[in-house]
């Protein structure tokens, strides 16, 4: 990767051979974390996640760092096109000399960068896009993993939309008829995709009455909004985000919609945090895992951190923390704990990126949200929790009731298995 | 629901009303293809948010008027700056250049957006909040939206009585019709293009002031109307205030029909009827 990172890699093979510690730099670490700092995905996602980057920077430095080097942070925008993020990403790597790019929300920024890890030889971790393609191959079975340091600390947009599919199977089980709004590109229809093929296999019996699809960007819903309305489904799917996912909410309540249907969001865990008291009860969140505020993780360490992770969270920002904050806790984490288990495996020194991507395959450790592990494919592997809102005299604005927590092994497929090949194989 | 889908059409059409009847002022009386247009229409939304967020979310109904003219005037002045300084230069050039300095005006407001508001959301549904929720044949309808379309009548009624009844209007009109014979006639084509631009602009800020209450200001904001915009202008025909309405209402039904009866093909309709239009009658239903 960077020149601190070849430069070690260089004087560990040489130090390995004569059977020495490699030795560490004394410079600080190099860390690029690529958010939306501007336009739709900033306020949502973006600023959230980028502000734990910071909380945790803060915080391993305060720690001493990862073995005694400090982090020295970088924010970067997102913002701009997939071209312009290639063009970033080649030059944090070749010109910057970065040791690690922690980033991306948007799956074509991922499915666009990801390859370039494997080209200049830079360790990248995306760390909140979801499309299923990103790791997975043209067919089952596939090899894995598809790049050697190109890593997702995360699980994909499969977990969030099985999860649904399940908690709907399980809570409202004499549904007749289900539709789906959701934004015009590949995530919203990745996430149709994922949730229509679950329900096909979970609940036959149920027609799907409506699909729509909106532009990303969208501000006028009132058409799709009468149109869901007039098509009478029970239930409507829909991974809506940002401006959108609350437009549409705004909209949809002054229409009246909510009387008579219930929406089952993919991701929509930031946003009754950010609606308040008028945000609608009795709709159906994911939580892109166990994101969530008010889960508490039954290993002992995760829950421990979940405690601090949100005391501080809330002392620095001022809200509760949303799912790009665990999401983004959870990348650069990952990094330390890697580089920390690649040195202890190398018997000490600071590890080559060889190692550090040996150390991230297979790595588990405590987060948050709990143990996450990385998976031989290179991609996150977590368990997600779906639950309804509604309003208690505590919070400001709804909570979750009634949540359900899915194991990951119930929701992730398995390594080197499509995602809907998996499910179409379900019996 | 038809009733809804009626409504739903009228809403947006009510809104595009506004955008492409600035868009085909300024391209009728001036002869200037704005690219920037969506970008005033952004400013009018930024403005206005601020406004609202500034003032609290319990605010007097009267209020609501008070941040949707905002909006316009400030858009208004934002239109007299870019016309004194960029856009004046530019009428006896040929289109190209036109097209060249407007995008660049575009370019350059998204960047001026960016500089005074960043890259955050704006949140100001306070007025949409206070008009509640009309009963409509046992429906269920924003007032807000009701409201959205009176304004839309009103601002069309008095730009038609302008237009047909006042001295400056009708010289607008001439200059629409023959600029070189408005010219040789004696007619201030500076001063009338100057206050041309300005009421072209303050329409898009007020359509954006009026869109605000019911979706966040974001960058970005403006590229969408812009083109929906255009359509209209195309569809109704260049310079005609009948053409803009006419086309306003056809996209707007297009659209909420479309969406509810053919979800999957409902932009390329649009596009498909613009297509049509085109071919049949190069200069739009009401063009000259």
């Amino acid at each position: 990767m960077g020149a601190t990172a070849l430069t070690a890699g260089s004087l560990g093979t040489t130090s390995k051979a004569s059977g020495q510690a490699k030795p560490i730099p004394k410079d600080p670490i190099k860390i690029a974390a690529v958010s939306f700092l501007t336009g739709a995905a900033a306020a949502p996602f973006g600023i959230p996640g980028d502000n734990t980057y910071k909380m945790c920077a803060d915080m391993i430095n305060k720690e001493g760092g990862i073995l005694g080097r400090r982090i020295d942070l970088q924010s970067k925008d997102e913002a701009g096109g997939v071209d312009a993020q290639v063009k970033l990403c080649r030059k944090l790597i070749l010109e910057d000399k970065v040791d690690v790019v922690l980033g991306y929300i948007s799956s074509a920024s991922c499915l666009a960068v990801l390859p370039l890890s494997d080209e200049l030889g830079g360790l990248i971790i995306a760390y909140d896009c979801g499309t299923h393609e990103l790791m997975e191959g043209a067919k089952s079975p596939f090899d894995v993993p598809k790049f050697k340091l190109g890593f997702r600390s995360k699980a994909h947009l499969g977990i969030d939309n099985i999860a649904l599919a399940l908690y709907i199977k399980k809570y409202y089980p004499n549904i007749k008829k289900v539709a789906g709004i959701n934004q015009d590109y590949a995530w919203g229809r990745d996430s149709w995709l994922i949730f229509e093929t679950a329900m096909k296999k979970l609940m036959p019996q149920v027609q799907v009455v409506k699909t729509l699809w909106p532009p990303l960007g969208n501000t006028d819903f009132t058409a799709h909004i009468s149109a869901l309305m007039g098509s009478e489904p029970d239930i409507v799917h829909s991974s809506l985000w940002g401006g959108d996912a609350v437009t549409f909410s705004k909209q949809a309540v002054g229409m009246g919609f909510f009387k008579k249907i219930r929406m089952a969001y993919s991701r929509g865990e930031p946003y009754p945090q950010e609606g308040g008291k008028d945000y609608p009860e009795n709709q159906i969140i994911c939580c892109a895992g166990t994101h969530y505020f008010l889960f508490t993780p039954k290993d002992k360490a995760s829950a421990d951190l979940q405690k601090s992770f949100v005391a501080e969270y809330q002392k620095r920002y001022g809200k509760y923390p949303t799912y790009p904050c665990y999401h983004a806790y959870q990348a650069i984490y990952a990094y330390k704990h890697a580089v920390e288990k690649a040195s202890k495996a190398a018997g000490g020194g600071w590890p080559t990126i060889e190692e550090i991507s040996k150390a991230l395959t297979g790595l588990s450790f405590p987060t948050p949200s709990g143990i996450l592990t990385i998976r031989d494919d290179h991609n996150g592997y977590e368990d997600c929790l779906v639950g309804v809102t509604k309003l208690t005299p505590k919070y400001p604005f709804p909570i979750l009731d009634k949540t359900e927590i899915f194991p990951a092994t119930q929701v992730n497929p398995p390594v080197g298995t499509k995602t809907v090949d998996w499910i179409n194989s379900w019996k | 629901m038809w009733i809804i889908y009626t409504l739903n059409g009228l809403y947006f059409a009510a809104l595009l009303f506004l955008i492409s009847l600035g868009l085909n002022i300024i391209l009728g009386v001036m002869g200037v293809l704005n690219l920037a247009h969506g970008s005033l229409y952004a400013i009018g939304a930024f403005v206005a948010a601020w406004v609202i967020i500034a003032i609290g979310m319990k605010v007097p109904t009267f209020f609501i008027f008070v941040t949707l003219l905002s909006g316009m005037f400030m858009v208004g002045l934002v239109g007299l700056i870019m016309e004194k300084s960029l856009i004046r230069f530019m009428y006896k050039r040929t289109l190209e250049y036109q097209l060249l300095l407007t995008f660049g005006a575009l370019m350059l407001l998204e960047d001026v957006i960016k500089m005074i508001w960043g890259g955050q959301a704006y949140y100001a549904s306070a007025p949409f909040d206070l008009l509640g929720k009309a009963d409509i044949f046992g429906h269920v309808y924003p007032a807000y939206f009701l409201f959205v379309m009176c304004i839309a009548l009103i601002a069309g009624l008095l730009i038609w009585l302008f237009m047909a009844k006042t001295k400056v209007g009708i010289m607008l009109r001439a200059i629409s019709l023959d600029r070189e014979m408005a010219t040789g006639l004696g007619l201030d084509i500076n001063r009338l293009s100057t206050f041309a631009f300005v009421l072209g602009s303050a329409l898009a800020g007020l359509a954006g002031a009026l869109v605000v209450p019911t979706t966040p200001a974001l960058l970005g904001f403006g590229h969408e109307p812009l083109i929906l915009g255009f359509i209209v202008v195309v569809v109704g025909g260049l310079g005609s205030l009948k053409g803009a309405l006419v086309g306003a209402l056809l996209v707007g039904f297009t659209r909420s029909f479309g969406i509810a009866i053919f979800p999957e093909i409902e932009l390329p309709l649009l596009f498909l009827i613009a297509g049509i239009i085109l071919v049949v009658k190069p200069e739009g239903l009401f063009g000259r």
